[in-house]
């Protein structure tokens, strides 16, 4: 059975990019959320086997929604979706219960090779 | 940009235009006062501009919209206002973001920003000085988990891959996963390097005291990228603390802004419209040619098409609503706007907005920005005094200019209001009859309102000199028209020394209309139900003849009278003794239109004509009645003028 992704990201252009690479992946992506209350609940209704979080977002950013997807469950592997000057954020992030984060520009083989070694799939 | 990315351009330029405006907004708002929640969202702006454009390859945006971060996040640590000069360089900044999306939007190469980046940068090393400090949060180290058993003591090497981006971060993760293992110590960098993201040759050195063995300590960081571990050596053992790990949680705030929206390409949404106003008018139809069926079979066909004609309204409902959209989508571009104009003129002016949410047809909003616009450039321009004919005037050296906006039934109501130096409808006809487009008679005979309105006549202006000729006046005339087009109204109201307030008076959709059919001659045209004031039927007599020029006698005295044949240049027939006039405002006051016959009225969905019929004066556009017969719908203002 191929791996559920939740998508959170508050760009759809972001969601939409992060969906292809999942697709060429073999993954299934099983849900989007564009802010992170709305990532708190998708989270909980969806329980995917991965979610990847953006950081900065609306009405609730992606650290602090990651803290409370944690709380939720403490298995939930959350990734971060990071970028050029965030790394002290991913720290907060990690701190906060995220697994491990990508980087911004994302490429495909990097995301995925990131994305199957933290579900151990190699 | 690689053919792999090239597919989310169209998404990329519409999605970073939008951050791009909302940026813009923020700032201005910033700059008059720097809420918590503006910088957090010009930040965030920011931000999703920089991810996007360096997921497209747009290197350059990318590198711009970072130093634009990067400042905006020193005003959000500052808390300090924004100077004017910064406010300028921030907003110069997102133009050249927004004319770098133009640029990705035509597959222009997209130049560097060297100067302005250097700009950003000598600000942000200003400010950083400042400030006094690089900014570093409070150290914690990773949580770890409670142990308890027998601890050995392993110094431990990790090798972080030169490829990682950062470091920093993935030393961070090593560290999450050895300290799930037991406690962290004598850690190379030291915990505060190593939030800096400065690792030397990328190696991480630490000594674990942990009760696991050495193959569980090998696989910690199985699971993880770009990380290698190098060495662990087990040493002799000793005895450690045990330390709870920080509380997670943190009180969930709530959103009201959950609900669930999908984008939709607005010529879909047109299509949508077209389609369903096409079905209504197959239905009308087919209801006519129910009629010439034999009785038998009439109630049949009546009660589908009956139900037919249903859901045909219900779905057009649908339609129309999935088009309104807010009056925000024009006025969050205006205080940006509002905010240059002022400073053109050395002015100080505010703008403050109020029922943005009201929602329209997008149509129609997609056709007032520029009218609004040119009001409140004649407000800002001639309108609001300099700050120092202010303060001689005592008012406050803050001008001030208010929009409004109302639901009104099946109307909206838009009001600009400045509280500037106001209008002189006397100088406003004087120039009137100075450029010989009204007699000096008529123009003693206007009514206050009537002398205001005329600013909306081609070149008619109360400014002084020459030097403003290009002032006031000069484009309103364009305004009232394109309102008018839209089957909206302007009205004036000023008064000397408080101000003048503009009510823009708007349909909330354009597309069906309410028509007066009317008879001229053998011909069926369509009036506007709206710009009808009202029907009579006199008998010829009534009508006073001045030679050839005949004028009906009204409540609010003569109105002049314009066969609708002759304006068409239809063949009139013999006038009957009795016939029906209406009265219709025209551009130079109401008239009273002569018609053969009254039809009545119907609700009908108006099409817009297209070439070579859109070329043709006063036609408004077309509609096809039930029977299948086109019917033009006349625009009666333009009719007069040719």
């Amino acid at each position: 059975m191929p791996k559920r992704v939740l998508v959170v990201d508050d760009a759809i252009f972001m969601r939409n990019m992060i969906k292809d690479i999942f697709a060429s992946g073999g993954f299934e992506v099983v849900g989007e959320a564009s802010n992170g209350v709305e990532a708190v609940e998708k989270h909980k209704e969806l329980r995917p086997d991965l979610t990847t979080m953006d950081i900065v977002m609306p009405f609730k950013s992606g650290i602090d929604a990651t803290r409370e997807i944690i709380k939720q469950d403490e298995h939930a592997v959350v990734i971060m979706c990071s970028a050029l000057g965030q790394e002290s954020l991913v720290m907060e992030a990690i701190e906060a219960g995220a697994s491990d984060f990508i980087v911004k520009p994302f490429r495909a083989e990097d995301v995925l090779a990131v994305v199957k070694k933290v579900l151990g799939e190699n | 940009m690689s053919a792999e990315t090239s597919k989310y351009l169209g998404l990329f330029v519409s999605e970073a235009t939008e951050h791009l405006e909302a940026l813009t907004a923020d700032l201005v708002q910033l700059e008059k006062e720097p809420t918590r929640q503006a910088v957090e969202s010009t930040f965030r702006h920011a931000h999703s501009i920089k991810g996007m454009a360096a997921s497209m390859g747009f290197a350059a945006t990318a590198a711009l919209a970072h130093r634009l971060e990067d400042l905006i996040q020193l005003v959000q640590r500052d808390g300090s206002q924004l100077t004017r000069e910064l406010g300028d360089l921030l907003l110069s900044a997102a133009d050249a973001l927004l004319a770098d999306v133009r640029c990705a939007e035509k597959g222009e190469p997209i130049a560097t920003h060297h100067e302005l980046e250097a700009k950003l940068s000598a600000q942000l090393s200003l400010l950083s000085s400042a400030s006094g400090r690089p900014h570093t949060k409070p150290s914690t180290p990773p949580s770890r988990l409670s142990r308890v058993g027998p601890a050995r003591r392993f110094a431990i090497r990790v090798q972080i891959s030169p490829s990682c981006q950062q470091p920093g971060a993935r030393a961070f993760v090593a560290l999450k996963h050895f300290s799930k293992l037991g406690d962290i110590l004598e850690l190379k960098p030291a915990m505060q390097e190593l939030r800096s993201g400065h690792i030397p040759d990328g190696v991480l050195s630490f000594e674990l005291e942990s009760p696991a063995d050495e193959p569980a300590i090998r696989a910690a960081l199985t699971s993880l990228p770009e990380v290698e571990l190098s060495s662990v050596v087990a040493q002799k053992k000793s005895v450690w603390g045990q330390q709870q790990p920080a509380p997670l949680s943190q009180p969930a705030a709530n959103s009201s802004d959950n609900s669930r929206t999908v984008r939709i390409k607005t010529e879909l949404l047109d299509y949508f419209l077209e389609t369903v106003g096409e079905l209504s008018l197959a239905t009308a139809r087919i209801r006519e040619i129910g009629k010439t069926l034999p009785p038998p079979v009439q109630p049949t066909l009546e009660e589908g098409v009956g139900r037919l004609h249903g859901l045909v309204k219900d779905l057009h409902d649908k339609v129309m609503s999935a088009r309104m959209t807010p009056l925000s989508t024009v006025t969050d571009r205006l205080p940006r706007a509002v905010r240059d104009l002022a400073r053109r003129r050395d002015r100080n002016v505010e703008l403050v907005v109020s029922g943005a949410e009201v929602e329209l047809d997008r149509t129609i909003l997609d056709n007032l920005s520029e009218p609004i616009l040119h009001i409140l450039r004649n407000c800002v321009d001639h309108g609001i005094e300099s700050p120092d004919e202010r303060r001689a005037a005592n008012k406050s050296e803050m001008g001030r200019v208010a929009i409004s906006v109302r639901r009104e039934r099946d109307r909206v109501s838009l009001e600009i209001e400045d509280d500037g130096r106001g209008m002189d409808g006397a100088k406003l006809a004087q120039s009137a009859v100075a450029k010989g487009l009204l007699s000096a008679e008529a123009a003693e005979r206007l009514s206050e309102r009537e002398a205001l309105m005329l600013c909306c006549l081609p070149g008619v202006s109360t400014a002084a000199n020459v030097s403003e000729i290009s002032g006031r006046g000069v484009g309103m005339d364009a305004v009232k028209r394109a309102l008018e087009e839209l089957g909206g109204t302007l009205e004036l109201h000023s008064q000397a020394g408080v101000g003048t307030r503009f009510t823009l008076q708007l349909p909330l959709t354009v597309s069906m209309v309410n028509l007066m059919l009317v008879a001229v001659g053998r011909e069926i045209v369509g009036l506007p139900v709206a710009k009808v004031l009202s029907a009579l039927e006199l008998p010829a007599s009534d009508i006073l003849k001045t030679g050839e020029a005949g004028f009906l006698p009204h409540s609010k005295g003569l109105l002049p009278v314009h066969p609708l044949s002759q304006l068409l240049g239809f063949p009139s027939g013999d006038a009957p003794a009795t016939r029906p006039y209406l009265v219709m405002e025209g551009d130079q006051g109401r008239v009273a239109l002569a018609v053969d016959r009254l039809l009545g009225q119907e609700e009908a969905v108006l099409k817009t004509l297209t070439r070579p019929l859109d070329l043709v004066p006063g036609l408004v556009g077309v509609t096809i009645l039930g029977t299948g017969r086109p019917v033009f719908i006349l625009d009666v203002p333009r009719l007069l003028a040719t």
